[in-house]
Formats: structure tokens, C-alpha cells, sequence
């Protein structure tokens, strides 16, 4: 211990007749004390104690802060963990060196990772008007001013708009030709397994308005939308729209590397199958977001009342009509540097109209998102692998495709998404997905390739 | 870090600390001058790099401007004239446990937090308030108009004797005016304000610290196949939900089940004249 013993949190605490009289006396003691202090001196200490159990490094920069290159390797092995320690080592090579732009960067990323966003575009600001800064590092700070301006305004749109190409060996899901159903009926051939290639667009839209309160009270909105339009089997179009909105109360901790927020949501959902109407939902959720060190956690559930109509090549949909609700839990966080994860874990039970399309699904998903660049390209290119299940269990035989067995599905999925950059916000999106659907039930037995590519601007 | 524990800290200062063998708590790694510092006991001399930065120190600069490191891997930038004296620092470097007060009476200093931040153990005091900082990173301005706090990471609880301010978002600024005027409300400091803070606390061109031959510094880029550098920018949003995957389960649910299905061809009928 490095000086003398003060009063723990304990006794501090339980003198409570204390406390009071210090509510009473703080302000008329303050400035005496301060002032009584002042000229006092210290407390005893051995040489051994000083910088005793500090990592080697630190050691280096109290002892020998001119050591160029011990302050270099604390500052990047502090960035991982301990941000404003980081923060305090770039800025004492600033002292050394105002005008490197690398170090005003390094700042501005630190101060973006913290939260402060004026801090973090003062840096960057500033790194764009030093000598030295290259063009790659220029075009990397212009790009994150941008998104710091948007986190600085009241209202802020973030989103994205993707378009183009995909190939599908099975788009409709569909088993083989040679499935013969249990029930003695046969299955349309219209929906056996076949290929074809789509134009697929996707968009995705965040609103958030920011109340500007001590807590971080917000109103979100977000949209998405996905359309595909193949190019033989239009049984196969689909178009989806689904738009949630709600507040978002931020909840003190006490703890300002610990958040704690509580969002209620309304959620709205229309589709069209086969170039018609075919589903329309609404419900409405409730998530909370908060943290544990680095990983944030969005617990969830959701409770949909969902409509299908039937139509020409889906007669039957009416049937999936009913209430879905869905518990999930939601985990991100970083892995390492430039890997990052963010995973699902969820339960659905759907409750329809016709009992034997009631289900009950356990499904589990992970994303490892991995940015990096090549050298001499500050550019980030992201590459996402992907993987999850789902465990389909339905509530009865369905007497049309076999009486006899309760459909229980298992739905194995695996990807690689890779984005690479074109030119500032325009990436080129591809995705490799593979879906296997292992079933009780052989028309329910399929699996589909989807190969996709398409450019993305992202705003 | 409650208000009743600011003073009660004050007050077991000053009542418990004896005059003893100055310590180190901390060192000046960059100074450019004017810089002077007076140890406990000791006299007034110019502060140089690497120079011991000791219990009850004074730091003043004129001209210049100085960061400290301390043991617990907090940091103090300090402007051009700054009156600042390191007043309690204990830390025990084993546990993470102890406190640190400083007191600003003139100019402009940032707090960069370390190991007592965020146990909520690090207070500065100024002329119109007591400052306690938890978590965090903190900027602190006495002008003419008052005493400006910045909260750019943390929770800072801003306490005198006419009320408490609490702020809990990076961006926001609180002014005192006085000890006995209660903190005002929390505003959005200004990105002007920001930038001539940012100019006020470090080296101005030609200056160097008090360490020269930093010409250029290498630092890799993100991701393994250039050198390691751990400050990556997050991991950006991901359209995990951009809608193909829902788009795909009532394509699924519609093919496997509400496609209807062609009737069984009906039995052979019996010819009675087989």
C-alpha cells in the first residue's frame, strides 16, 4: 500500500449521524479543508513501493518517459483494453510531436471508441491539416467525421441501399422430384428443388432522435426491406417491408462503463409471395440493452399476430394465421483486434389456425465480422462468416402431407459474407450461403445454395 | 463519488496525513516551457521531463504547458497558466484501491482517468466546486465567467454548497459560477470550444515536450495482415436482418405447407368384367 491508511468505504458508509452532518457542513468545510491541506506534506513511502506492480511498460514510461519507443508499444498494447490509458500515452507523443496526423488519428478513434464525440472530430479535425497525412489516412478520417457528424445531430439517419445478382439452386425450398408424400398425394411439381437467378434490392433505414437528457433518452425508428424478383419462377417473388419504432429509456448505473436502457417497439410487417399480397403483422417488443466489459447484451421479446392470405400458388397459407412470440437474446462484442462477434440466440412458439402449422423453433446464429486491410491500403474490407441452426418443431401431423408423423426439422445454415471496399461508402457486397433442412418428414428434406453479389452504399 | 465523500476525504487528510519522506506518486513526461514546480518543503524550480512528481506538489506553468502520468495510469495535461497541487494521492497498485484529490485554483487542465477513476476515487477541487470523477476523462476551465466542467467520458458529479450536478454524458458542460451558486444546467459544449481546449493543453508547433527527435510515428493497420495495431474502430453495424433470411422462411413455410398438394389418384374401380 502506497501511503497511509484512510477510511474505507465501510466505516464511511455506516457512520450514518456522519454523513448528515457532512450533508450540513460540506459546504461551509470544503474550501477550509482545502486550504488546510495544501501545505501538509506527504505520507511515507520506500523507493520499492513506487511503480512496484505496474506492468514493465508503464514502469518504462514513468521512469524514462523520453523512451520513444516503450511509450509507442504501451499506447498500441494499451488500445486493447484500457482506452484512456491509451489516450493518455498518444497524447504525451503529441506533446513530444504536434503536427503527426497518425497520432491525432489514433486519438480520434480512442475518443470515437469512448463515446466523445466532440473530442473524437477535434483530433481528427485537426490530423487533416497536419503536414504528413497520406491520402489513404485522409480519406479514413474524412470517412469517420462523417459518421461522428451524424452522431452529434439531434435527429440522426444512418442506413444502407443494396442491389443486385443472386443465384439460388433452390429458392423455393423445395424437396426433390422424387419425394413421394406419406399422405399418397402428390407435391405440386411447381415447387420441387429447381435453380434460377434473381435481382434482388435491400434497404435498411435507422432513425434515431436523441432527447439530449443526462440518461440518453432516444426515439428510434428503423425500416427494412428486401425485394426479389426471379427470373423464371415467380412463385418464388417475394417483397418484405417491416418497420419498428419506439423510446428508448436510458436507465443510470452509476457505472459509466455499464449502459442500461429499456426500449418497448411496435413492429409492423407486410409481404407479397407470388407478386400478391400475402402477410401482414403486428405486435410490438420489448428489449433491454446493457453490458458486461465489452459485450453488450439486447435481451428481447416480441408478440406478432400474423395474417396470411391465400392465393392462386399458395392456398393454403390462411392456415399460418395466428399469434407468434419470440424470446431472444442478442450478444455482441469484440474478440480480438479486428474480430468482432455478434450472436442469437432465440425461442418462437406460433399459435395458428390450423394446428398441425403450429411450431414451436430453438435457433441459434453467429456473425464474426473480421475487418482488415492490405498493406499500403488503409481501406477495410470486412469479411463475415456465418453460422446457425434451428430446431423446427411442429405441433401435429399434417393429414395432407403425412398423418402419421409430427413434422421435427432441423435447419443448419452457413455463410461467408465478404465486403469490400470501392470507393468511400460503396462497398460490394457477396454473400455464399448454404441451408440444409434435415427433417422427419421428406418433403421438408432440401437444401439450397445462394451465391450473391450486389453494391451497397452505405450512408 | 458521492459530495459527503469528497470532504469526508478532505477531512481525512488532513487528519491523518504526518510530515514524512516525500513519495512519488507520479512523473512529468512531457514539459515545455515555462513550467515550475515546488515540492513539499522544498523551493520553487523549473519542471523538467522525468522530473518526480511528489506528494503535495504545486505545479504552476506560465508559458508552458506539462502532462503528469501517475501511478495508476491517470494522466493530467495542464495549460499555460495553471496553479495546480497534487493534495492526496494514495494507491495501491495490488488491490486497484486508494484516492487521489487535486485542487485547481487557476487556468485549464484535462484528467485522463486511470485505475482510482474508476473506483470513483479521483476529485479536484476548484474555487467553485468540488469535482469527482468516475470512469472517466474530464476538462476543467476557471475564466472569468466561472468554472467550466467538461465531461468528455464518465460520470462527474459537480458538488459545492448550494447544490450537486451530475453528468453522465461525454459532451456536455456545466458552469459554476461560484461556491455558493448552485451548478448550472448541463449544455453541449461547443465544437469551437472543444478544438481551442484541444490547442490550449498540449505542445504548440515548434514545441516539444522537453523530448525532440519524434519525427514520425508507425503505426500498423487494422487487421492481421498489416502490423498489429488494437485501435480498430468498432466493428461496424451489420444488416443481419436486412430482410433476405425472413424473406426466405415464408418462402419455406409456404412451399412445405401451404402449396396445397394434388389429390391421391383414386383406387382402381372393380370391373366385374375381369
Amino acid at each position: 500500500m502506497i501511503g497511509a491508511e484512510s477510511l474505507g468505504d465501510g466505516d464511511i458508509l455506516q457512520i450514518k449521524t456522519w454523513r448528515a452532518l457532512c450533508r450540513r457542513c460540506a459546504g461551509a468545510l470544503a474550501p477550509i479543508a482545502l486550504y488546510v491541506l495544501l501545505p501538509v506534506s506527504a505520507f511515507s513511502q520506500t523507493p520499492a513501493d513506487f511503480a512496484g506492480n505496474l506492468g514493465p511498460l508503464y514502469q518504462g514510461i514513468l521512469a524514462r518517459p523520453s523512451d520513444l519507443n516503450n511509450t509507442l508499444q504501451y499506447a498500441a498494447s494499451a488500445s486493447a483494453d484500457d482506452i484512456e490509458s491509451a489516450i493518455g500515452t498518444y497524447e504525451q507523443l503529441l506533446f513530444y510531436n504536434p503536427k503527426l496526423s497518425r497520432v491525432r488519428f489514433e486519438l480520434g478513434v480512442l475518443y470515437f471508441r469512448l463515446g466523445s464525440y466532440e473530442m473524437a472530430r477535434s483530433y481528427l479535425q485537426s490530423a487533416l491539416r497536419m503536414p504528413d497525412i497520406t491520402a489513404d489516412l485522409q480519406e479514413r478520417v474524412e470517412d469517420l467525421i462523417a459518421i461522428i457528424d451524424k452522431k452529434l445531430q439531434v435527429d440522426q439517419f444512418t442506413g444502407y441501399v443494396q442491389s443486385g445478382l443472386a443465384y439460388q439452386s433452390n429458392p423455393g425450398a423445395g424437396p426433390g422430384s422424387q419425394t413421394v408424400l406419406a399422405s399418397g398425394r402428390a407435391f405440386d411439381h411447381r415447387f420441387f428443388s429447381q435453380s434460377d437467378w434473381n435481382w434482388f434490392g435491400a434497404f435498411g433505414l435507422n432513425y434515431v432522435h436523441d432527447f439530449e437528457t443526462q440518461n440518453g433518452d432516444t426515439f428510434e425508428a428503423s425500416a427494412i426491406g428486401y425485394d426479389a424478383q426471379e427470373f423464371r419462377l415467380h412463385q418464388f417473388d417475394v417483397g418484405l417491408v417491416e418497420l419498428r419504432a419506439g423510446p428508448r429509456f436510458g436507465i443510470p448505473t452509476g457505472d459509466p462503463k455499464t449502459s442500461l436502457s429499456i426500449k418497448p417497439y411496435l413492429i409492423a410487417t407486410g409481404a407479397l409471395l407470388a407478386d400478391t399480397p400475402y402477410y401482414g403483422g403486428l405486435g410490438g417488443g420489448l428489449t433491454v440493452h446493457t453490458n458486461v466489459g465489452h459485450v453488450a447484451l439486447d435481451p428481447y421479446v416480441e408478440i406478432v399476430q400474423q395474417s396470411f392470405r391465400n392465393s392462386s400458388f399458395y392456398p393454403l397459407a390462411s392456415g399460418f394465421s395466428g399469434t407468434l412470440s419470440t424470446y431472444g437474446l442478442q450478444a455482441s462484442g469484440p474478440i480480438a483486434s479486428g474480430l468482432g462477434f455478434q450472436s442469437r440466440l432465440g425461442f418462437g412458439h406460433a399459435s395458428d389456425n390450423y394446428n398441425p402449422y403450429s411450431y414451436d423453433v430453438y435457433a441459434a446464429d453467429i456473425w464474426l465480422p473480421w475487418n482488415f486491410s492490405f498493406p499500403g491500403d488503409g481501406r477495410l474490407w470486412t469479411l463475415i462468416p456465418t453460422a446457425g441452426v434451428s430446431r423446427w418443431l411442429y405441433a401435429a401431423p399434417d393429414p395432407t402431407i403425412d398423418p402419421n408423423t409430427t413434422p421435427r426439422t432441423t435447419e443448419w445454415r452457413l455463410g461467408l459474407g465478404l465486403e469490400i471496399p470501392l470507393w468511400r461508402q460503396v462497398v460490394l457486397g457477396t454473400l455464399v450461403q448454404y441451408r440444409a433442412d434435415q427433417s422427419n418428414v421428406a418433403a421438408f428434406t432440401m437444401h439450397n445454395l445462394s451465391v450473391s453479389a450486389g453494391p451497397t452504399f452505405k450512408f | 463519488m458521492t459530495p459527503c465523500r469528497i470532504v469526508l476525504m478532505l477531512l481525512a487528510g488532513a487528519l491523518f496525513a504526518s510530515p514524512a519522506l516525500a513519495q512519488q506518486v507520479g512523473t512529468a513526461t512531457a514539459v515545455n516551457p515555462l513550467s515550475e514546480s515546488t515540492p513539499p518543503g522544498g523551493a520553487t524550480a523549473p519542471l523538467a521531463v522525468g522530473a518526480r512528481i511528489l506528494h503535495k506538489e504545486r505545479i504552476h506553468t506560465t508559458t508552458g504547458t506539462a502532462q503528469l502520468a501517475f501511478l495508476d495510469k491517470s494522466t493530467l495535461s495542464i495549460a499555460p497558466n495553471t496553479n495546480i497541487v497534487i493534495n492526496d494521492f494514495i494507491y495501491d497498485p495490488n488491490s486497484g484501491k486508494g484516492h487521489m484529490l487535486a485542487s485547481l485554483t487557476q487556468g485549464a487542465l484535462r484528467f485522463v482517468g486511470g485505475a482510482l477513476s474508476h473506483e470513483g476515487e479521483a476529485s479536484i477541487m476548484t474555487p467553485a466546486a468540488a469535482v469527482g470523477i468516475r470512469g472517466g476523462t474530464v476538462t476543467i476551465v476557471i475564466d472569468r465567467t466561472g468554472v467550466h466542467v467538461i465531461d468528455q467520458f464518465g460520470i462527474v458529479t459537480i458538488h459545492n454548497a448550494a447544490g450537486t450536478r451530475i453528468l453522465n454524458r461525454p459532451g456536455f458542460e456545466v458552469t459554476i459560477l461560484s461556491w455558493t451558486t448552485p451548478p448550472g444546467q448541463p449544455e453541449r459544449v461547443t465544437l469551437a470550444e472543444i478544438d481551442r481546449l484541444l490547442a490550449l493543453l498540449t505542445s504548440k508547433p515548434g514545441q516539444n515536450g522537453g523530448v525532440p527527435g519524434l519525427h514520425t510515428v508507425t503505426i500498423g493497420a487494422c487487421g492481421i495482415l498489416g502490423t498489429q495495431s488494437h485501435n480498430c474502430p468498432d466493428t461496424p453495424w451489420l444488416p443481419t436482418d436486412t430482410g433476405f433470411n425472413d424473406a426466405g422462411q415464408l418462402i419455406t413455410q409456404g412451399t412445405q405447407f401451404g402449396t396445397g398438394t394434388t389429390a391421391p389418384a383414386p383406387p382402381p374401380r372393380y370391373s366385374p368384367g375381369r
